[in-house]
């Protein structure tokens, strides 16, 4: 979108559609518009963008970059805290240490084989999706048992200042370490380089397949990660408690501004693209659509927003 | 077999302002094998694109079977008997053999393919090639999965499907290994006793004094000689395409001075799949020119000192053995590489300039990258390479091509390398772009920084540099240097012949 010259960068596009939809509730809803619910579209965005924020990264790094396998590693995460925690908040820490560490082998063993066996990324992370679907299944045997340290639970969801809950400052501050990392660190410059063109990226010494291993070990250890953070809110597990992340997990990335073909994106578009794609299912369904309206309507949507980028990049 | 004659006279072609084709004659009729000769940029491939009807003449007449034709499109080149083998081939990598060979005029029964036909067809096709052949290459088999030479054959046999009258080889065989050559040179013989004209253009004079028995000299684009080539050596066939063969001494006032200098690469007997046995050594400070025709190994070269191709053989980088695996150790030692084509090989195109520039130095600002010192020493960067930008955050590709090109240098300017490797860097850029270029060097060279320059452009090799290894083959075919550095000896090492050269490896 270019007004005066000015060309919008996609983020902004999308953080101002949030905006705008907030008081399009309002106006269609009374009640919509308040603080209260402000507070718990974000809080609900939050656990979107942390688990969307590896798949931010794997698609910058191109190559058909995609990792399906995050919704089964944000249930294994949320499943080795809800067991190894217990309900003992002395638990968290080495429930958190052995959530991480799993997703994050998990991640490694995606990135060797798309850089080693070139797997294609879509192929490699769906069958991995089975995989840690098989494990879960055949480690549980079906009965979840465990309980959630309380601790966690109060970490995420007890409000701080002014009914804002903890998980809110989190993400603030994780946004921030994310900006870091992809733009203020040679792992980062490197990420948009090897996404862009892998040739030139390693005639200018970048080591492309290092670089694809630690992008798909950060998404499989952020899923994980995000995994224990729904846990804190949702408080049990069942076996499908990441699949519906999945594919919003990928929309908020590209909703944000990042492109599917990989080098071009960053982490605060995610962030405005999990605030749009939440405060769209909020507003729908307290318009109280019926599913079949709510899912049309989310598509096309979606469907618009991406054209309007589609035609400010062959302006 | 119907009998076919062809006449051209005075074609003209203009690309622009550019004139690729002055005045090309040539004429050919049935059970004659014709060698079309000439330096790069002779007009060979223009005068043979407009006999195959790919490009369209400014000027002149066509003839064939005495009747004047006007050749539109190459289909209605090939409804009059004429095909040519291209050396870019024109096959689908997604496609199987026979599906190849037989696009477009695939034989048909009751309007649809009859892949029997077919099949049966490309079988006795691929007869023609058995036993220089890998067995995996069968009608069944997709292109994307045989190696370039038996691509190549592929392309022949396509061509031959149409049952042509008159045949173009345009450098067929480039590619193909001296079995294959020789059987495709047995092909020939045969299609000229059918009674097929044949017409080669090739890179190695050799081959043109095998098969064909009349040569067609082009030079600047005129058509300047027809020779018996049983009456007419090598040399002079060398001379006639390239006149100036007149001495011409380089300035030679450092070479006492910089023999003492010390060695910064040592190769000795450095192999790859490509590359036969290569030797050579550059001190500091010196700009050793790569010549020779293009696709003769050099890039291969280039590619294989950076550590991007593996290679078998010693190298020594400023005293030290080395081999290197990847391009980051070779960066680690000093070496830089400015790649052949700087779209897909040298930028990141969408990425800013900034990014461009200091891609391979990041590591050095630190884990939380200090962008404010990045950003002075990538704007220092630019001023010395007097870059025509916007801002350092524009993406690159609003540079033109000259500029872009200086973006590829300069990102290991800011790294001050020792050993600068050059791939054809001046190609497709603007005359004033390549005199800052040729500056550039200069100064590198003054600080001491050794520089191995490949290019296409031969009088820019003779202009720069003191000494030149000519590469043929794979191989180096000559090292040119004093007074042996001139253009005929360049070309005539370039096409392989060594008859006329004294000082020759």
């Amino acid at each position: 979108m270019t007004i005066r010259g000015y060309k919008f960068p996609a983020p902004l596009i999308a953080l101002s559609l949030a905006v705008l939809l907030f008081f399009l509730g309002g106006v269609l809803r009374s009640g919509f518009a308040n603080w209260e619910q402000a507070v718990n579209i974000v809080r609900l965005a939050a656990f979107l963008g942390i688990i969307a924020a590896g798949q931010t990264l794997v698609i910058i790094s191109g190559g058909e970059g995609i990792d399906l396998s995050v919704g089964s590693v944000v249930t294994l995460g949320a499943l080795i805290m809800f067991r190894i925690g217990d309900g003992s908040n002395s638990m968290i820490l080495p429930a958190l240490v052995l959530a991480l560490a799993a997703g994050g082998m998990i991640g490694l063993i995606n990135g060797l084989g798309i850089a080693f066996v070139r797997i294609p990324p879509l192929v490699m992370t769906l069958g991995m999706t089975g995989v840690v679907q098989g494990v879960i299944l055949g480690f549980t045997q079906g009965v979840l048992e465990g309980e959630t340290p309380p601790l966690l639970a109060t970490i995420i969801t007890r409000p701080i200042v002014g009914r804002v809950p903890g998980i809110v400052f989190f993400w603030l501050i994780f946004g921030l370490g994310m900006w870091l990392l992809i733009e203020r660190t040679a792992y980062g410059k490197k990420l948009f380089a090897i996404g862009t063109n892998r040739v030139a990226a390693t005639l200018s010494g970048v080591r492309v397949n290092r670089e694809i291993l630690i992008t798909y070990a950060l998404s499989g250890l952020l899923a994980a990660l995000g995994g224990v953070i729904v846990l804190g809110f949702t408080d049990i597990v069942f076996l499908n408690l990441g699949n519906r992340y999945l594919f919003p997990s990928i929309a908020a990335v590209v909703v944000g501004g990042t492109v599917l073909a990989g080098g071009q994106g960053s982490y605060w578009g995610t962030m405005s693209g999990a605030l749009v794609l939440t405060l769209l299912t909020s507003l729908l369904t307290a318009l109280q659509f019926s599913e079949a309206i709510q899912q049309m309507a989310l598509g096309v949507i979606l469907l618009l927003l991406l054209s309007i980028y589609g035609r400010q990049r062959t302006n | 077999m119907k009998k076919i004659t062809l006449s051209a006279q005075n074609l003209i072609k203009r690309y622009g302002g550019v004139v690729a084709l002055a005045n090309g004659n040539l004429s050919i009729s049935s059970g004659e094998v014709l060698a079309l000769v000439g330096a790069n940029g002779s007009g060979k491939s223009t005068l043979g694109k407009i006999i195959t009807g790919v490009v369209q003449p400014d000027g002149g007449d066509l003839h064939v079977d005495g009747q004047p034709v006007r050749l539109g499109s190459p289909q209605v080149a090939r409804r009059l008997g004429i095909t040519a083998v291209y050396q870019e081939l024109s096959l689908i990598a997604d496609m199987s053999v026979t599906e190849n060979i037989w696009l477009s005029h695939e034989p048909r029964r009751w309007g649809l393919v009859d892949t029997r036909q077919m099949d049966r067809h490309t079988e006795t096709l691929l007869e023609l090639f058995a036993g220089t052949v890998s067995p995996n290459l069968q009608p069944s088999t997709l292109i994307g999965e045989l190696p370039p030479d038996e691509k190549q054959v592929v392309e022949i046999l396509k061509a031959l499907s149409w049952d042509p009258r008159l045949i173009i080889l345009d450098e067929a065989t480039a590619s193909l290994d001296s079995r294959q050559v020789a059987r495709l040179f047995e092909l020939v013989a045969r299609w000229q006793a059918d009674g097929r004209a044949v017409i080669i253009v090739s890179h190695r004079m050799e081959e043109n004094y095998r098969v064909a028995q009349r040569a067609t000299v082009l030079r600047g684009g005129e058509a300047v000689a027809d020779r018996v080539l049983a009456d007419t050596p090598t040399a002079e066939l060398v001379q006639l395409m390239i006149p100036d063969s007149a001495v011409r001494v380089k300035k030679t006032a450092a070479d006492d001075e910089l023999t003492q200098r010390p060695v910064r690469l040592a190769v000795n007997h450095l192999k790859t799949k490509r590359l036969k046995d290569i030797s050579l050594s550059i001190r500091d400070g010196e700009l050793l020119g790569i010549g020779g025709l293009r696709g003769q190994g050099q890039e291969e070269l280039l590619r294989a000192l950076f550590g991007v191709v593996p290679y078998e053989g010693e190298v020594r980088v400023s005293q030290k053995d080395v081999h290197f695996k990847h391009p980051q150790e070779a960066i680690g030692h000093g070496v830089a590489l400015v790649p052949g084509d700087r779209g897909t090989e040298g930028l990141l195109l969408s990425r800013s300039i900034l990014e461009n520039l200091q891609l391979p130095s990041w590591a050095q600002y630190g884990r939380i990258l200090n962008m404010k010192s990045a950003r002075s020493d990538a704007q220092a960067a630019g001023r010395d390479l007097r870059l025509k930008m916007g801002a350092l955050s524009d993406p690159v590709s609003s540079l033109s091509g000259g500029n872009a090109q200086k973006v590829v240098l300069g990102k290991w300017l800011l790294r001050s390398p020792k050993l600068l490797l050059l791939n054809d860097p001046t190609k497709g850029v603007d005359v004033g772009a390549k005199g800052e270029f040729y500056q550039i060097l200069d100064s590198l060279r003054a600080a001491g920084t050794a520089v191995l320059f490949y290019s296409s452009d031969d009088e820019e090799l003779l202009w720069l540099c003191d000494r030149i290894l000519v590469m043929h083959d794979g191989g180096v075919s000559a090292e040119l240097h004093g007074e042996h550095l001139t253009h005929a000896n360049l070309v005539a090492a370039s096409m392989g012949s060594v008859g006329s050269m004294e000082n020759h490896v």
